[in-house]
């Protein structure tokens, strides 16, 4: 569903992304791992068009209407609320716009519809990030960082929202730095290191190989094993 | 054309909620009326249409332009503008719904004004049609100022020292004959001896302010395919 080949990122001097290589199947969670300044957005930025690689070939399997995106900068608009925000994405989208209440609904903010945005709590609006992201259904879906700075609580319901977009057939691509999050969540991990993809793979397969099984699968260890660095 | 409305609905929306904004298309035609039913209805020197002039002159000069500009760096620098485009809003979808926008909700102004004036039949027509002129000469200035402008706040502090140029040099220029020969170029000008005078010469003022818009066409164009909207 999704192909990087050989991607090359510089800014300036600085190189970001030296060669990375991986795919993510149809249907899978995956996860896109690595520490802050990485280069996970830049990935992103990339794979949706709004950055040009230096080289190396990208490809995914759906035409932009059928993506969905969630970013750190959730780019809302602060004095519409919650409904008037995704109407006009419903529009946009030709969708109905009942379609918005019930959008809201799958990510519990149903009682915040008439509130505006600047008005949320950080997971609110988050949440309806999440919800402009996925409003029109797409076949793919990019968040990142989708639960970070979130209250256990409010990081499960995402989560269990990711696990039914899945069910229903979306391909989901998330970065994260938190390790139990993805081996939770995702089928498929890539660890990015230094402007490389170190491993690769089921996260319990993965933890296998380097002999971090204790009670649960510690791809953290098997982290800072492969580079020595703590994860921020 | 989906699309461009989607963006005039959500501009109509925002401004209603943006005291700012909204405050310049209120503030203007209330002064125009204030002043001409106490100052000039109780005086035999004062022209009847002097503050309807100066108001005009200023909102079409001032407000506009600074109103545009901000409405634009804003969305860029919030990076809603990134998430409009992900869906497939192209940017000049985006810019001709912001500035539809603004010209429908400065044309409304623009009948205010001409009810205040107590304007009828010829008198009217020359000025709306001055008026929508000028608005639009001046949206495409402030739509330039907004594209350059790298945050709300650049786009306020340059829009405004230009804007006091165009929305003041009429009202100067009847203080000062040097001042009226070089703010005779200017639309604002032109727009400031029409609405004065309705037999003013019509057609010269007429030709300037389309050789004005045509300038200002072009300063948009250029910034526009120098910047694109893409800094967002
Ligand atoms: N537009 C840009 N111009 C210059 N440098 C940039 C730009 N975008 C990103 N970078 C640099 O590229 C590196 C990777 O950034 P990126 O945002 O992709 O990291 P990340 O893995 O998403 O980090 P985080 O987990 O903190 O979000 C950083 O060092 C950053 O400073
Ligand atoms: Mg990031």
């Amino acid at each position: 569903m999704i192909k990087l080949n050989n991607i090359v990122k510089h800014f300036g001097e600085q190189v970001v992304l030296s060669d990375v290589t991986f795919e993510v199947k149809e249907r899978e969670i995956f996860g896109l791992l690595g520490p802050s300044g990485a280069g996970k957005t830049t990935i992103i930025n990339i794979l949706t068009h709004q950055l040009e690689a230096d080289s190396g070939i990208h490809e995914i399997g759906a035409t932009s209407f059928e993506t969905g995106l969630m970013l750190d900068e959730d780019g809302l608009y602060v004095r519409l609320n919650c409904i008037e925000n995704l109407n006009i994405f419903a529009d946009i989208y030709g969708i109905p716009r009942k379609k918005t209440l019930e959008t809201l609904k799958s990510v519990g903010l149903e009682n915040a519809a008439k509130k505006s945005v600047g008005k949320l709590s950080r997971g609110m609006r988050q949440r309806l990030a999440l919800a402009r992201a996925i409003l029109h259904e797409p076949k793919v879906l990019f968040l990142d960082e989708p639960s970070s700075g979130l209250d256990p609580e409010t990081a499960r319901g995402i989560h269990k929202l990711i696990f039914n977009l899945r069910d229903k057939g979306a391909t989901v691509f998330l970065t994260t730095h938190n390790m139990e999050e993805a081996v939770k969540l995702c089928n498929c991990v890539a660890l990015l290191h230094k402007g490389v993809i170190i491993e690769q793979g089921a996260p319990g397969e993965i933890c296998e190989r380097h002999n971090a099984v204790k009670t649960v699968p510690d791809l953290e260890s098997v982290f800072i094993k492969l580079t020595g660095a703590e994860l921020v | 054309m989906r699309n461009v409305k989607a963006i005039f609905i959500k501009q109509a929306k925002d401004m209603i909620k943006n005291p700012m904004v909204l405050i310049q298309f209120i503030i203007y035609p209330v002064v125009a009326l204030v002043m001409t039913e106490l100052v000039v209805k109780s005086s035999e020197y004062i022209p009847a249409n002097m503050f309807i002039t100066m108001m005009a002159g200023i909102f079409v000069g001032m407000a506009l332009v600074t109103s545009t500009a901000a409405v634009i760096a804003e969305d860029m620098e919030r990076k809603s503008l990134r998430f409009l485009i992900m869906a497939g809003v192209k940017p000049h979808e985006y810019l001709a719904g912001i500035g539809g926008f603004l010209l429908c909700a400065g044309a409304v102004v623009s009948v205010v004004f001409g009810l205040i004036g107590n304007f009828t039949g010829m008198e009217f027509a020359k000025f709306l049609t001055v008026m929508i002129m000028t608005i639009a000469a001046s949206i495409m200035l402030g739509a330039t100022i907004g594209i350059l402008a790298k945050n709300q706040q650049a786009a306020t502090a340059i829009s405004m020292p230009v804007a006091m140029i165009f929305g003041f040099a009429p009202m100067i220029a009847s203080f000062n004959r040097t001042v009226e020969k070089v703010a005779d170029i200017l639309y604002t000008q032109q727009l400031n001896v029409i609405v004065n005078d309705f037999s003013a010469n019509f057609a010269k003022a007429i030709l300037v302010i389309v050789v004005n818009m045509t300038v200002l066409l072009i300063f948009f164009v250029i910034a526009y395919k120098k910047k694109g909207l893409k800094s967002g």
